[in-house]
C-alpha cells in the first residue's frame, strides 16, 4: 500500500478516468484490487491487482512436515477448503503408495460434497448482493450455516476441518451423523423453491445478469477455463467424471451444462450443481452404512516420516473448477516442493482482465461474483 | 475419434527425438525433454493431438545440480490424459523461452515464477510484479533464500519481558476498566 502505487497521474485531459475497485470491495470473496479505466460508466482497460492475500504457504509448507502441511492447506481457498485438503493428501498418497480403505473414500467424497454446496450456496447470496438483493446473502449465509453444523460435528472445525490425513479421515462419524445429514438436505431441497422465487426466476436479477461476462467456448478453452464457468459454455466436463478420484466412479450424477457462457449461465449452471451434490451425498449416506472397515490405513510415525522421492500431480473439481497439487519430494521428512494450482488463478486475473472490457461500470463486480473467484487461491 | 487421437499421440510421441515418455497410469504421461525442443514438443501436443488445455506450470528448484526444472502439465479434453513434460534449465542465468504463443493460461504462471524463482521468460507479454508488489529482496521461492535469516536481518524484534505483566497488574489488572473510571458503569445509572 504504497501511496505511489495508487497516486493519480497527471494525464493528458480526456474522457477517460481511472477507478480503482478495491482491495475492499463486494465484488470478490477476499481482498483483491481491479484497476479500471473507464469512458463514461464503460470499462476499457481492467488490470488485476494481488497480492492482499499472499501468506507465503508454498513457502512455509517446505520447512514442516508432511503431516504439519496439513494445517496449511484449508487456508488456501476459504469459502471451499475440503477440496485443498483432500487433493494434498491424494498427492501424498500417491507418492507413499498408500491404498485408502473405501470408508474413507466415501466419507471423503461426503465432505467434498458438503463443501461443494456451501461454497454454492455462499456464491448465490455474494452474486445476488451484486445486484443490490441481499435477501438471498443473508438466505444462502444462514442455509450455509447449516452445513458448517454437520462439519463442526463430524470434524470439530467449521472452517477448516483438517479433518483428512494421508492415509483416511481423523475420526469416523458420530452416532445419527447421518439421519442430521439427511435432515439437513431435506431441508435444503426444500429451499430450493424459495431460492427460485427469490433468484432465479426473479426477473430483476435475470436482467441484470443475461449478457454480462458473455464468452464463447473457443475463449473458455483459450483462456483456460475450468469448473462450472467452462461448463456454463455448453462443453460438458467434470474433473469427477472424466478424471476421476475416490469413489466418483460408482456415484451416479449428471454433469449440467448451459450455453450461453453469460453470468446468468454460469448462475444457472451453480443452481443445477447444487441438485447433483445433493444427489450425490444422498447416496453416500446410503452407501455408508453397509460399508465396513478401518477409517484408514497404518501410516509411518507422522513425526519421523520420509515420503519416498518423486513427484506427482493430482487434480479434483473444486466448486470453483480444476483444483491441482503437484508435489515434490526428495525423500525427505518435508516437502521439496509443493505448488497448487487454483481455478481462479485464471478466473480472477485474465479471465476478468478480458471480460471487463466494454461492460459497463455497475456489471463490474457482478462479473467478478459470476465467475467464482477466490483470491486466496491467487496469492497463496 | 478418442481412439485415433490417441493413436497420434504415440505416433507423435514415436517421431520426436530425444525425448523420454514413461506411462505413469492409464491417463498421467511424464515426458523429459531438452529445454530447446519442449516449445516444439507442446506446439505438436496441442495441434496434432488436442492437448488444448494448459492446467499449470510448474517450478521446482534443484540447487544442488544448480538447475530449475520447469514442468508444464497439459489435459486433452478428447484423449483424457494428461502429460506432464519435464525440463531443466540453467539455474545461471534462469532465461527460459515463453509459451503464451501456444497457451494464453501461460502469462500467468511464467509471471508467478519471474516473481518467485526469479526466472526470466522471453517473450512473456507481462514479466512486472504481481503478488509481491513492494519487495525488493531476491526471489523468495529459491531454496537458497531463507525467510527467518531475512526476517532477522530486516525486522526488529521486541522480547517479551515477564515484568510487563506485573507492571500492569499493579495498576490494577489487563484490560479491564475500574468501575470508576467507566464512562457509563452501572453505578451512573443507579445513581440516577
Amino acid at each position: 500500500m504504497r501511496p505511489e502505487n495508487y497516486e493519480a497521474q497527471r494525464q493528458p485531459p480526456s474522457h477517460e478516468y481511472e477507478l480503482n475497485i478495491g482491495p475492499n470491495h463486494p465484488g470478490i470473496e477476499g481482498n483483491y484490487a481491479f484497476k479500471l479505466r473507464l469512458h463514461g460508466d464503460r470499462v476499457l482497460e481492467g488490470k488485476a491487482d494481488a497480492g492482499y492475500l499472499h501468506r507465503g504457504f508454498e513457502k512455509l509448507m517446505e520447512g514442516r512436515l508432511w503431516i504439519q502441511n496439513l494445517a496449511i492447506t484449508p487456508r488456501i481457498c476459504v469459502p471451499d477448503p475440503v477440496p485443498m485438503e483432500v487433493s494434498y493428501c491424494l498427492a501424498v498418497e500417491e507418492l507413499c503408495g498408500l491404498e485408502i480403505p473405501e470408508r474413507a473414500q466415501w466419507l471423503r467424497v461426503l465432505q467434498l460434497e458438503l463443501s461443494r454446496i456451501a461454497a454454492h450456496l455462499f456464491t448465490f447470496g455474494g452474486h445476488a448482493a451484486t445486484t443490490g438483493m441481499y435477501s438471498p446473502m443473508f438466505w444462502g449465509i444462514a442455509d450455509r450455516d447449516l452445513v458448517l453444523d454437520l462439519f463442526e460435528e463430524l470434524t470439530g472445525g467449521r472452517v477448516y476441518h483438517i479433518y483428512n490425513i494421508p492415509g483416511g479421515v481423523r475420526r469416523d462419524a458420530p452416532d445419527g451423523f447421518l439421519d442430521r445429514v439427511r435432515s439437513t438436505l431435506d431441508y435444503l431441497d426444500s429451499r430450493l423453491p424459495d431460492y427460485d422465487n427469490l433468484l432465479f426466476t426473479n426477473q430483476v436479477f435475470v436482467h441484470r445478469a443475461k449478457g454480462v461476462g458473455t464468452m464463447s467456448r473457443e475463449q473458455a478453452l483459450e483462456w483456460g477455463v475450468t469448473g462450472p464457468n467452462l461448463r456454463a459454455t455448453g462443453l460438458e466436463f467434470d474433473v469427477r467424471r472424466d478424471d476421476p478420484y475416490l469413489v466418483y466412479d460408482d456415484l451416479d450424477f449428471d454433469i449440467p451444462t448451459e450455453e450461453a457462457g453469460d453470468a446468468w449461465a454460469r448462475t444457472l449452471v451453480r443452481r443445477k450443481e447444487l441438485v447433483q451434490s445433493i444427489r450425490i451425498a444422498r447416496q453416500v449416506i446410503a452407501a455408508l452404512p453397509s460399508i465396513a472397515g478401518p477409517i484408514r490405513c497404518p501410516i509411518p510415525n507422522p513425526l519421523a516420516w520420509n515420503v519416498p522421492a518423486g513427484s506427482v500431480y493430482t487434480r479434483v473439481e473444486s466448486s470453483k473448477g480444476e483444483l491441482a497439487w503437484y508435489v515434490v519430494s526428495n525423500g525427505g521428512e518435508r516437502p521439496y516442493r509443493t505448488h497448487v494450482r487454483g481455478p481462479s488463478q485464471m478466473h480472477a486475473v485474465q479471465v476478468l482482465e478480458k471480460l471487463s472490457v466494454g461492460c459497463r461500470l455497475e456489471d463490474v463486480a457482478q462479473t467478478m461474483f459470476s465467475l467464482d473467484a477466490c483470491p486466496p487461491e491467487v496469492d497463496r | 475419434m478418442t481412439k485415433d487421437l490417441s493413436t497420434w499421440l504415440d505416433t507423435l510421441l514415436d517421431e520426436l527425438q530425444g525425448i523420454e515418455v514413461r506411462r505413469k497410469s492409464s491417463r498421467r504421461i511424464r515426458v523429459d525433454v531438452q529445454p530447446d525442443a519442449l516449445p516444439a514438443l507442446l506446439e505438436l501436443l496441442r495441434g496434432r493431438a488436442s492437448y488444448v488445455h494448459l492446467s499449470a506450470i510448474s517450478c521446482v528448484d534443484w540447487i544442488e545440480e544448480n538447475e530449475f526444472e520447469l514442468v508444464y502439465h497439459v489435459w486433452s479434453y478428447e484423449i483424457g490424459s494428461l502429460v506432464s513434460a519435464h525440463t531443466r534449465i540453467a539455474r545461471d542465468p534462469g532465461v527460459y523461452i515463453s509459451v503464451y504463443d501456444i497457451y494464453t493460461p501461460a502469462a500467468f504462471f511464467e509471471r508467478d515464477i519471474h516473481e518467485m524463482f526469479g526466472v526470466f521468460f522471453e517473450g512473456s507479454p507481462d514479466m512486472s510484479k504481481f503478488i509481491l508488489t513492494e519487495w525488493d529482496g531476491p526471489p523468495p521461492m529459491r531454496k537458497d533464500f531463507d525467510s527467518e535469516a531475512w526476517v532477522n536481518a530486516h525486522f526488529d524484534f521486541q522480547d517479551y519481558q515477564p515484568d510487563w505483566l506485573k507492571e500492569i497488574e499493579a495498576k490494577g489488572g489487563g484490560v479491564a476498566v475500574r468501575p470508576d473510571e467507566q464512562r457509563f458503569s452501572r453505578r451512573d445509572v443507579d445513581a440516577s
